[in-house]
């Protein structure tokens, strides 16, 4: 197969992959451990993993300002990534600068749309928090109606669910629930002590939920070439053990292992080519972003995992005779259908619980309680479909908390320096519906620096994410009194995110079996052009209330099988 | 390295631009990581003259003292709050900063005669606590009002008062002699003693 497909016809490259990140580096790996010779396209700069991490373990007193945020200059480069909690200037080299990549944000609705802007994409910066879709998830669309109907099933999924997990390295604990199916898991990272006491508390006051591990890809035991955590603390200024999952220490590696992987950053993909004769893409068309020049590849298959907005941008620009709406867009449902989750406080609590209990080390994840609501059915309380879960942080007040305390001298400074209360807080993650008018779309007047036209959004939360950020607030507040709070502190506006803010964007090139209604058919195969296909964020049909990128990953590597398969067949 | 080369080195490094855009070339040392760069509050400065600086160092000492641990002028917290009010305060901060500072002076002057930093440490603390009951309407006393950048309108005192608390802590000083540092836990324990006298870990999650 390996020689049959190198030695044919002048193609540059068997596989072009855009975008390093989550899904890029899975489709790399995938397709190149299969003989296959890929060129990755990476619009960002190039990082290199370890010795690229400029701020990783840099103490307070090293970094300007000793970590106060510059806010001036967020506020005019960084005006978006600057809204996500994890900018600073440990990390900032990772991040798009929105001054001079910009996006029209002043079209259409408010829309955080956070980048990265190096080689492994936001692989280096996310959450890592590491969720399987339920069975029940694969169902909802068919369900209640919203959407369309996914055309897998959990059972088809589960056996890439395990093969991803494996290689990424999950940590947490399985716990038999079909809400939150059991995994190839780590071993978890331990509880304070706090949340022991608020376990057992639960399991008598509110025997409806679950508190266990929150699973992210952080590892508690070796891999090849990685190491288990080491518990400094702050994963987003990258991590040059290994121990969390990124594309730069984990799947872009295993690709380049192989001898059969060209990586090309600062390659902003302009568009595709479809070429009318065959009905496939033929080449790639790329400007570098240092040279300004432009050129353009060949290959036998085309894998856009440029993130949803990226690839779904990539999708809209590349218009021909054949597609004047977007490439793969004869359903007219590219853009459409947007998601992202919603998030954020939906209620924390006090706890003076285990003072004299403290920690060592610095756990880079929480605990969680998964979905609850409309589990078996609709609750006959509940005025709205799907559900949420929460994760949970817990802290312990210290100077940080209390510096705007009145008085001077000896007893303020031992005060400061000695730990406070417990703070444990419930963060809701909320599932949102596939609405056909939430979408972006292209700017009419808007072109970035290169002439390609800027992205823009129209979306917004409706009725049911609004009623389900109202649940949780309630259930939140029922669970930190049943947990033992001593404050619990309702959650005020802090509760609603803006939509973009999950960073989960979503669902703009949706797959299903019908090709009127789906750009993607169940292998994140393009129903219109056979050599395409997409496997970030944008294939997904309905949310779930779960983090995304474990899903993206299953796909992906699914994605890579079939197209194989497919090329070995020679369909395409 | 000046302090200014070593922010446009910082500068450089944590955007990823490239040097010849700022205008500076970065030599082989230069090109460090930040755990390896010098401590922020060892830079120079040259917003406040030398009278100046000895009454920032003296407020500073009265927030934070040097008592059986170092205390702010040991830690270095002088010069921090100098730096961020020339580098870090927006124009409205640093003026708040600056007619305060002169307030002060033009108040110590007709009250004692003298310099603040020349007062007798009691006389210091009954100044600063008049100070700080003057501005007590201002929102950064509010409770919880802790999750932000800055106040911008605070006024002198809170300023003082902030940046001499951030920067104690987060110093090299404060942070490993007062609180408990470090880089590399090796793993992690939720249920360790905890003996009244124990401070925090200086601890950063993002």
């Amino acid at each position: 197969m390996k020689n049959s497909m190198i030695e044919t016809n002048n193609i540059d490259f068997d596989a072009v992959v855009v975008g390093s990140g989550i899904s890029g580096g899975w489709a790399a790996k995938e397709l190149t451990e299969k003989g296959l010779k890929v060129l990755v396209l990476e619009r960002g700069k190039p990082l290199e993993h370890g010795s690229g991490y400029l701020g990783e373990h840099a103490p307070d007193w090293k970094l300007p300002y000793q970590g106060k945020r510059p806010r001036e200059l967020y506020s005019e480069e960084y005006k978006w990534g600057s809204k996500s909690g994890s900018l600073n200037e440990a990390n900032r080299q990772f991040w798009n600068n929105d001054k001079d990549n910009p996006y029209a944000d002043d079209e259409g609705k408010p829309f955080m749309w956070a980048r990265a802007d190096v080689v492994g994409g936001r692989s280096v910066l996310w959450g890592r928090q590491s969720y399987r879709f339920s069975a029940q998830d694969f169902r909802a669309n068919a369900e209640d109606g919203h959407g369309i109907p996914w055309p897998v099933d959990y059972d088809e999924i589960a056996p890439w669910y395990s093969y991803v997990e494996k290689f990424i390295g999950v940590n947490g604990r399985n716990e038999g629930l079909p809400q939150m199916p059991d995994g190839e898991l780590q071993k978890p990272m331990p509880w304070f002590a706090l949340e022991k006491t608020i376990e057992s508390r639960l399991k008598k006051k509110a025997p409806d939920v679950t508190l266990t591990s929150a699973r992210a890809a952080i590892l508690t035991e070796d891999l090849p070439g990685r190491s288990a955590c080491h518990y400094c603390g702050p994963c987003p200024r990258g991590c040059s053990t290994g121990s969390y999952f990124s594309s730069l220490s984990s799947t872009l590696p295993a690709a380049k292992a192989t001898g059969n992987l060209t990586v090309r950053a600062n390659s902003l993909v302009e568009r595709l080519e479809y070429d009318p004769d065959t009905g496939k893409i033929a080449r790639v068309h790329v400007i570098d972003t240092v040279s300004g020049e432009r050129q353009s590849y060949s290959a036998r298959i085309f894998f856009l995992c440029a993130s949803t907005v990226g690839s779904t941008q990539i999708l809209m620009n590349s218009t021909s005779e054949q597609f004047p709406d977007g490439l793969a867009n004869r359903s007219g449902v590219l853009g459409h259908y947007m998601m992202d989750h919603t998030l954020g406080e939906s209620g924390m609590g006090l706890f003076l619980d285990n003072m004299d209990s403290y920690f060592h080390g610095n756990r880079p994840t929480g605990l969680y309680i998964p979905r609850f609501r409309n589990l078996d059915g609709q609750d006959a309380d509940a005025d709205f479909v799907r559900g949420y879960g929460f994760q949970t942080y817990t802290l312990r007040m210290d100077w940080s908390t209390g510096f705007n305390a009145k008085g001077f001298g000896a007893g303020l400074k031992n005060d400061l320096r000695k730990p406070g209360p417990w703070i444990f807080v419930l963060s809701g993650f909320t599932e949102c519906l596939p609405y056909e008018d939430n979408r972006m779309y292209l700017s009419k007047s808007k072109v970035d620096r290169y002439g390609i036209p800027q992205v823009a959004f129209d979306f917004e939360f409706k009725e049911n994410e609004y009623k389900l950020r109202e649940d949780a607030r309630k259930h939140a507040d029922r669970l930190l009194k049943a947990a033992g709070a001593v404050v619990p502190v309702p959650a005020g506006r802090k509760n609603m995110s803006m939509p973009g803010e999950a960073i989960h964007e979503m669902g703009t090139a949706r797959m299903g079996d019908d090709p009127n209604q789906a750009v993607l058919n169940k292998y994140n195969q393009a129903h219109d052009v056979p050599n395409l296909f997409v496997t970030d964020g944008s294939f997904m049909t309905s949310a779930s209330c779960v983090n995304p990128s474990l899903t993206y990953m299953a796909f992906t590597a699914r994605a890579c099988e079939y197209a194989v398969k497919q090329m070995a067949e020679g369909y395409i | 390295m000046n302090r200014r080369e070593f922010l446009q080195c910082a500068a450089i490094l944590v955007s990823g631009v490239t040097a010849s855009q700022l205008g500076v070339a970065l030599t082989k040392e230069q090109q460090v990581y930040l755990a390896a760069a010098p401590n922020y509050n060892a830079g120079a400065s040259d917003l406040l003259n030398e009278a100046q600086r000895k009454v920032i160092a003296a407020m500073s000492e009265v927030v934070i003292p040097r008592t059986e641990t170092p205390g702010a002028i040991d830690a270095g917290v002088p010069r921090f709050i100098e730096l961020m009010a020339a580098d870090w305060f927006n124009d409205e901060e640093r003026a708040i900063f600056l007619s305060g500072l002169d307030a002060l002076e033009a108040r110590m002057q007709s009250d004692f005669g003298s310099r603040f930093d020349e007062l007798e440490s009691a006389q210091q603390l009954a100044v600063m606590e008049a100070m700080e009951s003057e501005a007590s309407d201002s929102s950064w006393y509010d409770f919880a009002n802790v999750q932000r950048d800055f106040i911008s309108d605070a006024p002198f005192i809170c300023q003082i008062k902030e940046l001499t608390i951030w920067g104690f802590f987060t110093s090299e000083v404060g942070g490993t002699q007062v609180l408990r540092y470090s880089a590399m836990p090796m793993y992690f324990d939720g249920d360790v003693p905890l003996s009244p006298d124990d401070s925090s870990w200086l601890t950063r999650l993002g």
